[in-house]
């Protein structure tokens, strides 16, 4: 129980300055979205509220919406499909290495640059191999000169290319995340699994994987969300490019409002995503919650 | 760490790991974690080697090759025709407002959460909650709008403001789960003492607070300083601009000088980079605090 007992002033002092800011720049501006989502404008001149036409546009009538919407959860599967990985990479460095952190630091580091460095490296690194990009020229190096791409403008490619870069990014995130977990399962559960019998993978399958459950869980968000939202890697390496073929939910938004200027059909699309994002975690919720009932 | 800690921690180790590997075993294991670090820091290697060779060394695209000479005039290219520092001095500018405010703001607001008694604590937790889930990029457009009528579009505080309310529910809920945990003694005993709810604040809570608070700096230094979509969109005055803003300019600008490109973008990464060779520990500690935020 709280002691402090305050005058309303106090509060007020303590907690309007913030609230106030938080949500004029946050909760304002949504409600301001979900309010144009209605209209039919062009941001400068005259508005006319057309109800939700702009939902019907944009559910039946769009043909880039739903090709972007399947391209954002097949990032949010992929990146999903990464933490497998990540707590692989992790079980690993926590058995077998003597100093994991150096190691950890290491595939940490791609975390913390910025979107455009990685997404400039990579963009780099994907050229031709005739302005020195470092992919076609490995191939090449290698002797698979028939496998060189140009990785970022075959539209049939250049999604898989913005994924890879993503898992590239985020996997030593993952990592981390997952090797934090493990270290602070108790060390006792080990002991009576060894007296039990179980030592080493098996002990993981039945100890490790059960315990890190809550860890998943972080994971998943971060990586759900996290692609939900995946936005300034596209608009830096491909905008959107060739011909819509790297369209997400928020590029798609952002290609709309600002430069075709339809305001009130990009609210739509924002709105949407808001509405996604909130679903999902949601639903990411109630799921965790079932499995953590079922194992503790 | 203390030493017992540590000892534990050890203990913990040798239960865990239990038998050791074979030979085969270990060298697969090694073998898969030595890829995993060139995969990871390789490419970034590549692009130091890049940023020093002439466009020809590139061109002729062997891949893996050192520069025959380093070409540091790559660098003072990049310097000196990329408005390296200005954009540099923008972004600590911009960084360091951010910081602060955030961690003035939340730990002002995370305190009545934590430590106050009145009735709507609660409410005011969940609200900062609900905008974990709110994406950044659905708020640009009103946001735009907004700031062109207040007419601050295109200054340092049209980005500076979202900047402080996007950090704030992730370091609310940083520093209220940290300040709850602080034992109400301290405080009743100062209040004994006629202590006032600033003086408990800023005398005990705050000092108490600096580890929390320091992830909350890290989590907003690496989020604020890598930002590049609310910069691009809202500024867009040449003297203005972020760094990673200004890297995407200079690198759409000059498309043809490779080595300067690639200078620029080790330019742009170095501040980061140099950070973490000193921190490394404490960011990762503070980006895992702000992973479980969902």
């Amino acid at each position: 129980m709280n002691v402090l007992k305050v005058s309303k002033t106090t509060i007020a002092l303590f907690v309007l300055p913030c609230l106030l800011l938080y949500i004029c720049l946050v909760f304002v501006p949504i409600v301001v979205s979900a309010y144009s989502g209605l209209l039919d404008w062009n941001g400068i001149g005259e508005s006319t509220f057309i109800g939700l036409e702009n939902f019907k546009t944009l559910f039946f009538n769009d043909s880039v919406f739903w090709p972007s919407v399947r391209r954002t959860l097949l990032f949010a599967v992929f990146s999903m499909a990464e933490i497998p990985i990540a707590l692989f990479v992790a079980i690993l460095l926590n058995r077998f290495v003597k100093r994991p952190n150096f190691l950890v630091s290491s595939y940490f580091l791609p975390v913390i640059l910025s979107v455009v460095i990685v997404g400039q490296l990579w963009k780099t690194i994907y050229n031709p191999a005739s302005m020195g990009g470092m992919l076609n020229g490995l191939l090449i190096a290698v002797g698979l000169p028939e496998w060189t791409r140009s990785w970022l403008t075959d539209p049939s490619i250049a999604m898989y290319s913005l994924y890879f870069v993503a898992l590239w990014q985020y996997l030593g995130y993952h990592t981390l995340i997952q090797f934090t977990g493990i270290q602070a399962i108790p060390a006792d559960l080990y002991e009576a699994a060894r007296i039990d019998g179980a030592e080493g993978l098996k002990a993981d399958w039945h100890i490790t994987f059960p315990m890190n459950i809550p860890i998943f869980k972080i994971s998943i968000v971060l990586a759900f969300i996290g692609s939900l939202q995946a936005f300034d890697m596209v608009m830096v390496m491909t905008a959107g490019g060739p011909a819509h073929a790297t369209d997400v939910i928020s590029t798609h938004m952002y290609n709309m409002s600002f430069l075709s200027m339809k305001y009130g059909y990009g609210s739509a699309i924002a709105i949407f995503l808001v509405c996604i994002c909130l679903i999902a975690t949601v639903i990411i919720n109630f799921i965790f919650n079932r499995l953590d009932r079922k194992y503790t | 760490m203390s030493r017992i800690a540590y000892e534990r921690a050890v203990k913990r180790q040798i239960i865990y790991r239990g038998k050791r590997l074979s030979g085969i075993g270990k060298a697969l294991v090694y073998a898969l974690l030595s890829i995993l670090v060139v995969t990871q820091l390789y490419p970034l290697l590549w692009l130091l080697l890049y940023s020093l060779k002439t466009n020809e060394e590139i061109l002729s695209g062997s891949f893996f090759s050192l520069p025959a000479s380093p070409q540091w005039n790559n660098f003072t290219d990049a310097i000196q025709s990329g408005s390296y520092l200005k954009y540099l001095s923008n972004s600590v500018f911009v960084t360091t407002i951010t910081m602060l405010s955030v961690l003035l703001l939340a730990s002002l607001v995370s305190f009545a959460i934590s430590r106050f008694r009145w009735r709507y604590g609660q409410a005011v937790m969940l609200v900062f909650l609900i905008g974990l889930m709110i994406p950044l990029q659905a708020t640009l457009l009103p946001l735009m709008l907004i700031f062109k009528n207040m007419g601050i579009l295109n200054t340092h505080l049209s980005i500076i403001l979202p900047y402080i309310a996007f950090q704030m529910p992730i370091s609310v809920f940083i520093l209220s789960s940290f300040m709850k945990s602080i034992p109400h003694e301290i405080e009743e005993s100062a209040i004994m003492d006629g202590a006032s709810a600033l003086g408990i604040f800023s005398n005990i809570t705050i000092p108490v607070s600096l580890p929390p608070m320091m992830t909350v700096c890290i989590l907003t230094f690496i989020s604020i300083w890598n930002e590049y979509i609310l910069a691009a969109t809202f500024i867009s005055s040449q003297g203005l601009k972020t760094l990673p803003f200004g890297v995407y300019t200079f690198v759409s600008q000059f498309n043809v000088n490779y080595g300067a490109i690639g200078a620029y973008l080790v330019l742009g990464a170095l501040p980061v980079i140099m950070i973490y060779f000193l921190l490394a520990d404490k960011i990762t500690k503070g980006m895992v605090a702000g992973a479980v935020k969902g």
